[in-house]
């Protein structure tokens, strides 16, 4: 059987085809028949022929095997510093077995392939930072993930997410009425204690375009609210796009880079159409990897860059606060020891360590800021980025992961944990759940609305 | 034998260097893609030098970057050997006078109580790389004969230089494997792992640009990546 | 019988003992004005970020929702409820994924019930898949965003919707109070009971800034009931019975105390809408108290 039902090459491109597939109840069937699917060499080696080009050539080529990459990578430590775990190892055994065989490689080994490209690598990227040959082992296991999928060997949760991008244009099933709907219904909830809350839908020329996280919409609506709530009380001109708001890629993490290219492309033209003069996106890692520093790459912008200026969240906040947009009122700041996860995808991957910063600076009484060692740039992935959260096969694997950030946060002695990121926000409840070492953790809109000043004509009628 | 070695040979190994680094060097960077590879090269010439040239600059200085300062004993090793690999060839006094004699140029001379020590150094910490590719579980996964293959073809010219230097047995004998093998070495650079001795140039350079221009350079980090 | 307030109730359940006291009055209620019961579960966490996994509410195992679990779960909730669920009833089951408030505010946003009906904590909150102390509890977020009544059956004590006879309301004297009230005299009319309006004076220091005087004290119970006169005796009197006082203490204390005295069946009162002051919202405000606390059911108003 060379095509599954539920495994094969194809890319899911109908909501048909997407309730078909989770109707296998966690990819019993999709994942027996990935034993049988076959290979297509020619492809496999045609397309790397036409895209494997002198930079990861050059990689695969110089790497010295000399291990310094090993200590860097926390799935290697936190495994027993399993030699199989050396970033350097795990490319070569895999992406550079496939180009030294041609692309003839067989079904066992794409299956153990799967696994090592999801499972034991996050795509965090700390590894390349580590190398003296400046060798990015992230960026290949992108590259291999996008080999992988044009193969079929992909985890279903991320077939299925992939798929929800090319039908809905969201990680998830959630539709354009159902986000402005939703936006409308917590602005709603909240403009009694908010008056005058509004969410302005498509309006041209604002000063920021608002995007989110479709879990958002899905299962934790509050946080549109919030943002809603924290734009009003700083006076921005802002909006939400009716279409094109989805900023995160589950594509980008399944390696579907058509996919990638047509999400990115909705929200690109919600800036062309609107106009805004920034976009701001949500408190999401991967979003802001997939909108603002991969996807003008994939929408084929020469320059590298969206069409209107893209900012993380964390960056509007801190100019907000910096400027006295918003105001912390000092005697509510945090007064407890608190710590702060740096999401590899744009403090690592976008040098945003800055901001955060500011931002803690802001919002926690001086002494109670406890960094984790190491942090900035060098912070350890939450253990389960790049889709690997996701990822029911390999949820074992994610739960060792976790270890490096449990002892991280342990190491702190804080018990409170600020996590902007929704990857590792759910990293950190899941490290939780599993480990029980009795910590919180939240994003930052929350905490700093119970903090904010709110000027006299904000405020609600007694 | 020694005629045929210092001379049409000679010019065979370098002329096979020179032209290989090179052609290898144009086509590095005739693949780059800012499409494929994901990085606006051109978009921003002024940010991609900088984070090149940083990128470059820190790792060639021993302890420059956190992840030399995070691993002491390779670093130590790592240094020790390469600084003695790049200086003796084009500086060691004996190679000067045949480099002005050949070519007609000639760098400064070391001098030769350094230049032994930096070779015993060189030496020395060879066996200390195979010794960990030997020892460390991490590093020994990744070991293969060709890696044993490219230390030995990079340290048999010291080692035999050494054996000439100190006269052990027939000097002219080991003068002529010293000279072999260090044309043999040439040779081998442009088509092995050691294309790294110019690769490394160009491969930091793009992970500097990538960062200078796309993952954090335009946003102020100053890392060194 | 004529009362068709409650023509839609919307109860929210986890199917297990901690609703079975909520049950009881949902079941009591929904059969005794012919309304539409929909029983409503939240089968649990969303967990895995996007995955189709969730740590059910029951057995706190991570289980794969798809259609049969889904079916599973329903067929499971009849079970639970069999002796309830005769022919007399109209009822629907509905099961959800997610946090349970925003869920149930979801579903209340789509159904638009006449009334919510919760049960009660779960108890320790740790012990429950729910634990996102930062997130706040079900019971305060639903009953601060609901639009329409909540009806909070917590304890066993409470758990009883009979010949409804007295019923207390509790007033701050703000808008939604006043959206309260209106309510209150409704049900009142409707069902024929008496109607205690009360007023608690906080007069803890941490409230008033300074310990009052007896005087002092006095006063301002005098000022409160000729407020609670000039607001609502004129409706008040379109009643069979009714009464006015005020009392003195903490708040909810002074609240339960009073219900107690009266034999009430039923407590009204408005959720305060306004922040709580302290950082740590778990203590709540007086309705969460109250609800804690109360010997009869308390329904929440809320808009």
């Amino acid at each position: 059987m060379p095509e599954g039902k539920f495994c094969n090459k194809k890319p899911i491109d109908t909501a048909e085809g997407i309730n078909e597939l989770l109707s296998d109840t966690s990819g019993n069937n999709y994942y027996k028949e990935m034993e049988k699917l076959e290979i297509d060499s020619d492809l496999l080696w045609k397309t790397i022929q036409n895209t494997c080009k002198s930079r990861i050539r050059t990689w695969l080529e110089i790497c010295a095997h000399c291990g310094m990459c090993a200590e860097s990578c926390f799935l290697y430590q936190v495994n027993g510093r399993d030699p199989k775990q050396v970033p350097a190892y795990k490319i070569q055994s895999t992406l550079g077995e496939i180009i030294r065989k041609k692309g003839k490689v067989d079904n066992k080994f794409m299956r153990d392939t799967m696994e090592v490209a999801w499972a034991k690598c996050t795509c965090c990227n700390r590894c390349g930072t580590y190398c003296p040959h400046g060798i990015d082992t992230g960026i290949m296991f992108g590259y291999l993930r996008g080999l992988l999928y044009q193969q079929g060997f992909v985890p279903w949760e991320l077939k299925i997410g992939a798929g929800m991008h090319r039908v809905y244009r969201a990680q998830m099933d959630v539709t354009d009425e159902d986000f402005v709907d939703t936006f409308e219904w917590m602005v709603e909830e909240y403009e009694d204690d908010y008056p005058g809350l509004t969410v302005p839908v498509d309006v041209e020329g604002a000063d920021i375009m608002y995007t989110v996280n479709a879990r958002e919409v899905k299962h934790y609506p509050e946080d549109l609210a919030e943002a809603a709530i924290l734009f009003h009380i700083a006076g921005e001109n802002w909006t939400v796009p009716s279409k094109g708001w989805e900023q995160t890629s589950l594509a980008m993490f399944a390696g579907d880079w058509a996919a990638c290219k047509m999400q990115v492309e909705t929200v690109y033209e919600a800036m062309e159409r609107l106009k805004p003069v920034r976009m701001v996106g949500t408190e999401c890692g991967h979003a802001h990897r997939a909108t603002v520093i991969e996807g003008p790459y994939w929408a084929g912008r020469k320059n590298g860059q969206p069409p209107a200026e893209s900012i993380h969240y964390v960056e509007w906040l801190a100019e907000a606060l910096n400027t006295g947009k918003l105001k912390i009122d000092p005697h509510k700041r945090i007064k407890e020891p608190v710590t702060l996860q740096d999401s590899c995808n744009y403090i690592r991957n976008h040098g945003l360590k800055k901001a955060t910063r500011d931002i803690m600076k802001h919002i926690v009484e001086p002494g109670y800021f406890i960094e984790m060692s190491p942090n900035k740039e060098h912070n350890y992935c939450c253990g389960g980025g790049g889709g690997f959260n996701g990822i029911g096969l390999f949820r074992k694997q994610r739960n060792i992961a976790l270890i490096t950030k449990r002892d991280q946060i342990l190491a702190t002695g804080a018990k409170l944990v600020l996590a902007p990121c929704h990857n590792c926000w759910d990293a950190i409840r899941d490290l939780e759940e599993e480990y029980e070492i009795g910590i919180r953790w939240s994003f930052l809109k929350p905490i700093v609305i119970k903090m904010l000043e709110i000027p006299e004509h904000l405020q609600p009628e007694e | 034998m020694h005629d045929l070695l210092t001379g049409l040979f000679f010019w065979i190994a370098l002329g096979v260097c020179l032209i290989g680094m090179i052609v290898r060097f144009i086509m590095y960077f005739k693949g780059l893609s800012w499409r494929l590879d994901r990085v606006a090269y051109t978009s921003y010439p002024a940010a991609g030098f900088k984070g090149a040239v940083r990128s470059i600059y820190k790792w060639l200085i021993p302890f420059g970057t956190y992840g030399w300062r995070t691993q002491p004993f390779i670093t130590v090793a790592f240094f020790g050997f390469h600084i003695g690999a790049v200086m003796i060839p084009l500086f060691l006094l004996g190679h000067s006078l045949f480099l002005k004699e050949k070519l007609g140029i000639s760098f400064f001379t070391l001098n030769a109580t350094f230049a032994d020590i930096l070779t015993w150094t060189v030496v020395v910490s060879a066996f200390f790389l195979v010794l960990r590719r030997m020892v460390l579980p991490e590093v020994r996964i990744m070991t293969t004969l060709y890696d044993y293959f490219i230390l030995l073809i990079s340290i048999a010219p010291f080692i035999t230089g050494l054996l000439a230097r100190y006269q052990v047995g027939d000097y002219s004998f080991w003068l002529n494997m010293h000279i072999f093998c260090g044309e043999l070495l040439l040779i081998a650079i442009p088509f092995t792992k050691l294309s790294h001795v110019f690769l490394f140039f160009a491969s930091r350079a793009q992970l500097g640009m990538d960062f200078g221009i796309k993952r954090g350079g335009m946003k102020g980090t100053k890392m060194a990546w | 019988m004529g009362f068709d307030m409650f023509k839609k109730i919307l109860f929210a359940t986890s199917a297990t003992a901690a609703s079975d006291h909520a049950a009881r009055v949902a079941f009591n209620i929904a059969k005794s004005y012919q309304s539409n019961l929909n029983i409503f579960h939240v089968m649990g966490v969303p967990t895995r970020g996007y995955s189709q996994v969730v740590v059910d509410v029951k057995t706190k195992e991570e289980v794969s929702v798809d259609e049969d679990y889904i079916a599973w779960v329903t067929e499971e909730i009849k079970t639970y409820y069999e002796k309830y669920l005769d022919e007399s009833l109209k009822y629907s089951i509905d099961v959800a994924v997610g946090l349970p408030a925003r869920e149930i505010l979801r579903q209340a946003k789509t159904m638009k019930p006449d009334l919510i009906l919760l049960g009660g904590t779960t108890g320790d909150e740790d012990e429950t898949v729910y634990k996102k102390s930062l997130a706040g509890s079900t019971l305060q977020k639903v009953a601060k965003a609901a639009n329409c009544p909540v009806l909070v059956v917590n304890r066993p004590a409470a758990s009883f919707w009979g010949g409804l006879s007295n019923i207390v309301f509790g007033t701050d004297f703000s808008k939604t109070s006043d959206k309260a009230f209106d309510f209150a005299i409704k049900v009142a009319k409707a069902l024929d009971c008496e109607l205690s309006v009360f007023h608690a004076l906080d007069i803890t220091p941490l409230h008033t800034g300074k310990m009052l005087s007896q005087d002092e004290i006095e006063q301002q119970i005098r000022e409160s009931l000729r407020k609670i006169r000039a607001r609502y005796e004129s409706r008040l009197k379109e009643l069979k019975g009714y009464s006015m006082d005020v009392w003195e203490g903490i708040p909810f204390i002074e609240i339960v105390k009073y219900a107690r005295d009266k034999h009430a069946d039923l407590l009204i009162m408005a959720h305060h809408s306004r922040k709580v002051p302290s950082g740590d919202i778990r203590l709540g405000g007086n309705v969460e108290q109250v609800i804690v606390r109360a010997g009869c059911p308390v329904i929440s108003i809320n808009k």
